[in-house]
């Protein structure tokens, strides 16, 4: 027997686009709203570039009885309303379409999955993909542990029938309550799963972000030397967003903006601005480093958590000329919740290069405007040669990588102001990405997608940093729990006037982004 | 100074005549009153953008104005210093002259134009001699070349040369010249002579689909095998401008990227011509590459811009499928490749082994 050479020749110099082995995706919650709007827009916008396995099907799983045509005809109605590609390809549709298919069953019933497990090695048959699986977890996080159970007890991982085929599971957010539902859930996965096989959804690390990050900081020669405490004042991460709680007043309730939005979006930002340069781009020497950063994070005790994090909840107020109701008046929130919709908070990181460094991140709802950014804040120049002679006191230089809306990087620097006085002002040099490279970037679960079917991992969380950043944020909660309400701030402006006063005691203020 | 009347014209796309000493100064302060206008919330914020320098060689005014046109779409994803040049030595009458326009596109939210700016340049007759020296000072340090020659260029080899020296890529398309096959070994030795520039063919940019799924064949290990195993790839395709060359570059990177000795490829690779009456025709019409047990086979469909590929080994080396052609028009193809920017070592070693097998034949 002939054996294959160890890459195929032809593959050479056609893009280095890995090609995604055969795949089957089953989406638990396939009628779901996470399903039309994201997974399937993003699954026919991977078809339409072209970048989706050749053997492929997808199986949607839902209790609602449906035909497969049915199915396909809703799917089709989602796609156009949400594909960035418009108007919808229909040779492309067509070829997609005839791999979706609808699997009815209730999440709990062993015969659903039994017969899903029938149907699926009928599907290898008919279409090439192998036993090879990517399970999506696109329901309540309720049934997560049950969904999982069920996959490995009615021999849906680990097939006799192809042993060697590969099968993943993507988990949707959120991942845990706390660190001991995380925990508890990490175990499930861990029973039927290896943790190569697990991917863990951040649709912030979806985001051309990361990438874009770790370009910035380590294909720049000018950046590195100064990204440490001997040059960084501090570091200011803002997620902010216009919106309330929008009909998920009864998820938000029992969450808060915590665990919602720190725990895991703000927490991987501030890990890939911190981290180390890996040794790799790939998955695990990423993860290693981001890791490394969260556990030189040291928990607050609860006398830190007073002194370290303000939170809030928004009032009643106006947003674009809108009257807004307070958070206490959305739908399925209590009216004398105590759960916060805004919260600052400083946070250190233990090591050589950011000793004494704070990272002071926000988040909020009902802010001015929905915005994220980075924006590393250097310390001021000595003022010997300017301080006397200008008549603005001078603005250390700031870096700020901008994640949302418009993508970029924008550097403030002084300048002197033309003329015979020796006047400085900060200019802004603003780089944009849609500038610059025209607006293409695939959207995030696109690429989430794209890479789970491939396989890659570095774009997902890994076990040890999602129950680390739990155990950082627990510990606030727990400080919280015998605290003062949250402060309440008029919906439209920057969150409570706490939050000012918070940084202004450090001789600090909060950027306007 | 310009005013705010030259300002709108330039940035609505029309040219506007300039000294050739002046382009540089004209353009500066025509960005200059933008960016003061931009003050004014009432104007459009405009912001000028560039990653490269885009020179296009022009023989006759219809080539120029293509340029224009795919320049003006090109642009929206390329941002760049267009440089347009139609060069007419064979005219009697002297001539150097410059214009200046920009290409506008609406970015994000619609509130913000990215503009870019083309420079033209006509030189006519012994004006030619100094069309080198008006380009240099026109490009935009610290930012990648292309030159995009429409035509032939070893018909105008001097002048090549010339611009050649301060480009970092090629791009070209065999298919528009005349009688490309017999100067194959006359392009494989100019790519050589400039080792620090990357050379392309459009004519084998339209071969990436053909490529791609030929290479999907052998993706899984299983299948791989079969490719040691090849008896012969049987190339069929039409009569069409750059058809048949399109046919050999194709079997002549298989046998390349096979390490096929000359002898090897000129046995297993046939090529044949066929009638081909599809008006979305491609060139190639199928290949079909045999093994012992398994044939595969790509085949263009008649009348839809899609290719079918087949195995005839059930479930072995994945399912019959279709998939669709890129645009094959000049901006599409010029965006794929200045999408990538990496120097085109398969094509180049296709293109050798296409000298060697072409003469052989
Ligand atoms: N929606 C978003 O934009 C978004 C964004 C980020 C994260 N997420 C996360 O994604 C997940 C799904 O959210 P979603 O908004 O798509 O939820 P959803 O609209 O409520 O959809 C729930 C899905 O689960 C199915 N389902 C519920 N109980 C079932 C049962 N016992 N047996 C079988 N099927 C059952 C439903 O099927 P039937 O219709 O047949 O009942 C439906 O398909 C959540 O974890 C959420 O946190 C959502």
């Amino acid at each position: 027997m002939q054996t294959a050479p160890p890459t195929n020749p032809l593959q050479e110099g056609l893009s280095a686009q890995r090609t995604p082995e055969p795949c089957v995706v089953v989406i638990f919650g396939a009628t779901g709203d996470l399903t039309h709007r994201k997974l399937v827009p993003a699954l026919y916008n991977l078809a339409h570039e072209g970048q989706l396995p050749q053997s492929f099907a997808i199986v949607g799983f839902a209790r609602r009885p449906k035909t497969h045509d049915q199915f396909r005809a809703e799917l089709r109605d989602a796609v156009a309303h949400s594909s960035r590609f418009q108007p919808i390809n229909p040779a492309v549709w067509e070829s997609l379409a005839q791999a979706i298919f609808y699997h009815q069953s209730e999440f709990g019933d062993a015969q659903g999955y039994q017969k899903l497990n029938a149907f699926l090695q009928k599907l290898d048959a008919e279409r090439g993909t192998a036993g090879h699986r990517l399970f999506y977890l696109a329901t309540a996080p309720t049934e997560f542990i049950g969904i999982i159970e069920q996959l490995g007890a009615n021999g849906l991982i680990h097939s006799q029938h192809a042993p060697t085929a590969s099968q993943r599971i993507i988990v949707e957010k959120p991942f845990g309550h706390s660190l001991s539902t995380a925990e508890e859930l990490n175990q499930a996965l861990a029973g039927a799963f290896d943790e190569r096989q697990i991917f863990r959804i951040d649709h912030y690390l979806g985001k051309e972000t990361v990438q874009n990050i770790a370009a910035l900081r380590f294909a720049n020669e000018i950046f590195e030397p100064l990204w440490n405490q001997k040059y960084v004042d501090h570091i200011q991460i803002t997620v902010a967003e216009s919106l309330g709680v929008e009909g998920r007043g009864s998820y938000y309730d029992g969450s808060g903006a915590l665990r919602d939005m720190v725990q895991n979006h703000m927490m991987q930002l501030l890990s890939l601005v911190a981290m180390e340069p890996p040794t790799t781009l790939d998955g695990p020497a990423i993860h290693d480093e981001k890791v490394k950063v969260l556990r030189a994070i040291r928990p607050m005790t609860p006398e830190q958590v007073q002194q370290f994090t303000v939170r809030g909840q928004y009032a009643r107020g106006s947003m674009a000329g809108q009257a807004v109701p307070a958070y206490r008046e959305e739908k399925n929130v209590s009216p004398d919740s105590r759960t916060e919709t805004f919260v600052a908070l400083k946070l250190f990181i233990e090591n050589w290069r950011w000793f004494g460094v704070p990272f002071y991140l926000r988040h909020g709802k009902r802010l001015p405007k929905g915005v994220a950014e980075i924006a590393v804040q250097f310390k001021a120049p000595p003022a010997v040669l300017f301080g006397a002679e200008s008549t603005t006191p001078l603005q250390p230089n700031a870096l700020v990588m901008r994640i949302q809306p418009d993508e970029g990087i924008a550097i403030r620097m002084n300048a002197k102001v033309p003329g015979n006085a020796l006047n400085l002002q900060p200019v802004k040099m603003d780089f944009r990405y849609g500038g610059s490279f025209g607006a293409h970037s695939p959207e995030a679960y696109e690429r989430l997608l794209h890479d789970a079917i491939i396989g890659d991992s570095t774009l997902f969380t890994r076990r040890d940093e999602v129950e680390r950043s739990w155990q950082i944020v627990d510990a606030i909660i727990e400080g919280w729990n015998s605290a003062p309400a949250p402060f309440p701030y008029e919906s439209g402006i920057w969150g409570p006037p706490e939050a000012d006063k918070f940084i202004e005691r450090d001789g600090r203020e909060w950027r306007r982004p | 100074m310009p005013d705010t009347a030259q300002l709108q014209t330039f940035t609505a796309g029309v040219e506007t005549a300039v000294d050739v000493a002046q382009i540089e100064r004209q353009l500066h302060e025509l960005w200059q009153l933008a960016a003061e206008s931009a003050k004014d919330p009432s104007q459009r914020q405009i912001t000028r953008a560039c990653l490269l320098n885009f020179i296009v060689f022009c023989e006759t005014d219809a080539e120029s104005a293509h340029a224009s046109e795919v320049i003006s779409t090109l642009t929206s994803q390329h941002p760049c210093r267009a440089i347009v040049l139609l060069v007419q030595p064979d005219v009697a009458s002297a001539e150097l002259s410059a214009s200046i326009s920009a290409h506008c596109h609406l970015a994000g939210t619609g509130q913000k134009q990215v503009c870019c700016e083309q420079i033209a340049i006509h030189a006519s007759g012994p004006g030619v001699a100094h069309l080198g020296a008006a380009v240099l000072p026109l490009l935009e340090s610290d930012l990648p070349t292309v030159l995009w020659w429409q035509g032939d260029f070893l018909k105008r080899i001097d002048l090549f040369r010339r611009l050649v020296a301060v480009a970092d890529r090629v791009i070209y398309d065999t298919s528009t010249w005349t009688d490309p096959q017999p100067q194959l070994g006359d392009l494989a030795r100019r790519i050589t002579e400039h080792p620090r520039c990357s050379f392309v063919d459009l004519s084998w940019t339209r071969l990436g689909l053909w490529r791609r799924l030929a290479a999907e064949f052998f993706d899984a290990p299983n299948c791989r095998t079969e490719l040691a195993r090849i008896r012969t790839v049987d190339i069929v395709h039409g009569h069409g401008p750059g058809a048949s060359l399109r046919a050999l570059l194709y079997g002549s990177w298989i046998a390349a990227q096979l390490n096929w000795p000359v002898a090897e490829a000129r046995q297993k690779i046939h090529l044949s011509a066929r009638e081909d009456r599809d008006a979305t025709s491609v060139g190639i019409l199928s290949i079909a590459i045999k093994t012992d047990d398994a044939t595969f086979s790509i085949r263009k469909n008649f009348g839809e811009s899609t290719a079918s590929a087949t195995v005839d080994m059930p479930n072995a080396c994945g399912l019959p499928h279709k998939r669709a052609f890129w645009p094959e028009d000049d901006t599409s193809l010029l965006s794929q490749e200045l999408d990538l920017g990496t120097r085109h070592t398969v094509y180049e070693k296709a293109l050798a082994l296409a000298v060697i097998e072409d003469v052989s034949r």
